[in-house]
């Protein structure tokens, strides 16, 4: 097809060698993003990654530092939560005994899909000081929950904190709505099948008022009883007025 | 003279402290086991006569009780549960300290529990008892303070044995 580029003129200026720069595509480039539903879902939600204020040990003061205003990690999204409802992300700041395991277990369990776990820490990797010779630490936060990003350090500094969650933030742009059927809540972690029997609860709130804290047993008395010589009731007596 | 030497520390004269001194004059015979590092007087005090050495420590000033805890004297040997006193006061200047220790056979350690003298007492007899197995008759509450309350066995005794569990075995 031959034109006359001549008589091509486009609202009273020629197409051919304008005046000024073509406005129409300029304004299109610059107003529209071509991507994917994939990449602006990944992008929102590593955009806004809100961390479980969870610590129980030393790292968790680290991971403080973090919260203040010079590592500041809300310029990464992310806002502590202190309700396991509302978090995406669990980082297990310190160490984990066995006693404290439920516990995060249950946090974990409470926590929506999509969740991630980073292992911040020595003692949440591999039990780290205390995997030598610890009746209770339970050596790696992976034997309970699983991990995604561990975080090595005894502890480790503000600076490697925000690596790692650097590091997730690429796990999540990588993920695909098509996978999303893998993220139903399944049971991802260790554990037996028990016949657990459900047993009144001994933590009623009346720790100071049980009975056995009003008198002593009568053998204990008895003995506290004791006659003791005159010169020490006589001091008892000068302590009771001072 | 080197020889000397030798000889004075094998026998060592051990002179009781103010506050031994005292509870002997009162008639409460006891052992004196010397002073430690920090020039504290320390005596051993059998299970039974516990409340009644307690009551009169009490009675002397020693109104503070500033550590209870307890050790293991060797694997086989006997647990011990001791009590740290101290007198508080206003403007105290060096308040007299004792250190009272009560040895018992590890196969049936029961002792007498402080907590009507000194409520302090409370939760340290608790974790002595979580971590040595030292039964405190008398305590109000005692159970486990630290571990899980259905644990077994008594994790700082120096015969105790780690459980296999999955959790505690080694990461890799």
């Amino acid at each position: 097809m031959v034109m006359n580029p001549e008589k091509a003129t486009f609202d009273g200026g020629s197409i051919i060698n304008p005046i000024e720069r073509p406005s129409v595509t300029q304004e299109l480039s610059e107003n529209v993003i071509l991507t994917t539903v994939d990449d602006l879902y990944n992008w929102a939600r590593l955009s806004s990654l809100w961390p479980l204020l969870f610590g129980t040990a030393c790292c968790f003061i680290e991971f403080a530092a973090l919260i203040g205003s010079r590592f500041d990690f809300d310029r990464f999204g992310l806002v502590p939560r202190s309700t396991p409802r509302q978090a995406d992300l669990i980082i297990t700041a310190g160490t984990i005994t066995m006693k404290m395991a439920p516990a995060l277990v249950r946090l974990y369990e409470q926590m929506p899909e999509p969740k991630y776990v980073i292992a911040m820490g020595a003692c949440t990797i591999t039990g780290g000081m205390f995997s030598v010779d610890s009746p209770t630490a339970v050596r790696g936060v992976d034997k309970l929950i699983p991990v995604d990003v561990y975080l090595p350090g005894c502890p480790p500094r503000p600076e490697a904190i925000v690596d790692a969650i650097i590091k997730l933030r690429k796990k999540i742009s990588n993920e695909s709505i098509q996978e999303r059927g893998q993220l139903r809540q399944t049971h991802r972690y260790y554990s037996t099948t028990h016949n657990m029997v459900p047993a009144p609860m001994i933590h009623d709130g009346k720790y100071l008022q049980a009975e056995t804290r009003v008198a002593p047993p009568r053998e204990l008395a008895e003995a506290m009883g004791l006659p003791i010589p005159g010169v020490l009731e006589a001091e008892k007596e000068v302590i009771d007025r001072g | 003279m080197a020889e000397e030497k030798q000889a004075a520390q094998e026998a060592p004269i051990v002179e009781a402290g103010k506050t031994s001194k005292w509870l002997t004059e009162q008639g409460f015979d006891h052992e004196f086991l010397g002073n430690d590092a920090s020039g504290v007087e320390m005596i051993k005090v059998d299970a039974e006569l516990l409340i009644p050495f307690c009551t009169a420590l009490y009675a002397n000033g020693f109104n503070y009780l500033q550590c209870q805890g307890g050790y293991d004297a060797g694997p086989g040997e006997e647990l011990v549960s001791f009590y740290h006193l101290t007198k508080v006061s206003d403007n105290a200047d060096k308040p007299d300290e004792i250190r009272v220790k009560v040895f018992v056979p590890r196969d049936n350690p029961k002792v007498p529990s402080v907590f009507w003298i000194w409520k302090a007492a409370d939760w340290q007899e608790r974790e002595t008892f979580d971590m040595y197995g030292i039964v405190y008759e008398g305590h109000p509450n005692l159970k486990r303070l630290l571990m899980p309350e259905d644990w077994v066995g008594y994790p700082l005794r120096k015969d105790y044995i780690s459980h296999d569990f999955f959790e505690l075995q080694d990461a890799y």
